[in-house]
């Protein structure tokens, strides 16, 4: 009797078992695999926001998001390193996720960039010089202008 | 009136307001290009000045720097700063001739984006866990413990060095450059250290 209930007491503990959701540990090669994708991301994001910053773009706050994720991704490293493998793989995901919408935030910089340089080179540097000409081309006419005047008048006379 | 004893103020008056006009256009072409490209790189003392840098360590207490970075490359820069630490007869970055890295391997990397013309500084806390072997007379060293990172040290150790009465440690940062045509990281052949006596 007391052996058949501590068969059944097994045989109901092994079956609850399965509803307990398999935890499994990240390996070595997903967490060195995840660590490399925030690397890749990193690079993508750093190449978007210095093309931003080429386009003439202020890209200091982007910067203080790339160091953000840059910190998890050292982090990222040391873990893969110290093999946490679960602490790595988060730490990369971080990393990834901290910077999703990077690029966008980056490309509208630059196009506002690429804008206000187009309306900067129009008005400060074409317009400026177009302005300058006109003066000195406006200050001949007027000075003819004043010299024919006084020529008629001296005429009269 | 005779105006033509007037031409001369009449000009100069149209020039000056010519040149004010044009000073937009101007100031972007009388400009001198840069011709200089470089990175600093630089570590202060807990103060934030280039003074009291601690150079007698105990185990376990808590130490203060800054890490700096400027920026002069014309472009946004990534950068990496390789952290090592090595004794007396390991390898050294060199400062003269061919400039190369520690061929130690880093212990931590730290990242920095630094725009043109920026800089970039952070707090550095460091604390060193080790003890001392009698024969050979040495410190053994178990961890480095940087801004909250444990950094393995097991292995290493230093050798008491009679001539100058210390035990040497040598906390080196090194500057690597992350390079967008080849995509990897290079030794930007800049580096600062801090020499440390670990005292028992």
């Amino acid at each position: 009797m007391k052996f058949v209930f501590v068969v059944l007491v097994l045989c109901a503990l092994l079956w609850s078992a399965s509803f307990v959701a398999v935890c499994h540990g990240v390996s070595e090669a997903d967490a060195a695999s995840a660590v490399a994708n925030a690397d890749q991301t990193v690079i993508g994001c750093y190449q978007s926001a210095a093309n931003a910053e080429q386009a003439g773009a202020n890209v200091s706050a982007l910067l203080v998001t790339l160091d953000d994720a840059g910190l998890l991704l050292s982090e990222a490293h040391l873990a893969l390193l110290n093999g946490s493998f679960d602490s790595a793989s988060a730490l990369a995901g971080q990393c990834v996720a901290m910077l999703e919408g990077f690029n966008g935030t980056a490309d509208g910089l630059k196009s506002s960039a690429l804008q206000a340089g187009f309306v900067d080179f129009w008005v400060n540097i074409v317009g400026s010089a177009v302005g300058a000409v006109a003066v000195l081309v406006g200050g001949f006419l007027v000075w003819r202008f004043l010299k024919g005047k006084k020529s008629v008048k001296a005429g009269a006379v | 009136m005779d105006i033509s004893k007037y031409g001369v103020p009449f000009f100069v008056v149209v020039a000056v307001v010519s040149l004010l006009v044009a000073s937009p256009a101007l100031s972007r072409v009388l400009v001198l290009p840069r011709t200089e490209f470089f990175s600093e790189l630089w570590l202060l003392g807990p103060n934030g000045m280039a003074e009291n840098y601690p150079y007698n360590i105990s185990s376990g207490q808590n130490y203060g720097l800054y890490l700096g970075i400027g920026n002069q490359l014309g472009y946004c820069a990534y950068y990496v700063v390789e952290v090592k630490f090595r004794n007396e007869t390991q390898s050294a970055p060199t400062s003269f001739g061919t400039l190369e890295p520690s061929s130690l391997p880093s212990l931590f990397n730290i990242t920095a984006f630094v725009a043109d013309e920026g800089t970039w500084q952070i707090p550095l806390t460091f604390s060193f866990a080790y003890g001392v072997n009698q024969t050979p007379l040495e410190v053994e060293f178990s961890s480095l413990t940087l801004n909250g990172a444990v950094l393995s040290l097991q292995g290493d150790s230093s050798a008491w060095n009679a001539t100058e009465s210390r035990f040497y440690g040598d906390l080196v940062f090194e500057l690597w450059l992350f390079n967008s045509s080849t995509s990897v990281f290079q030794y930007h052949e800049r580096f600062v250290d801090l020499q440390l006596n670990m005292t028992v």
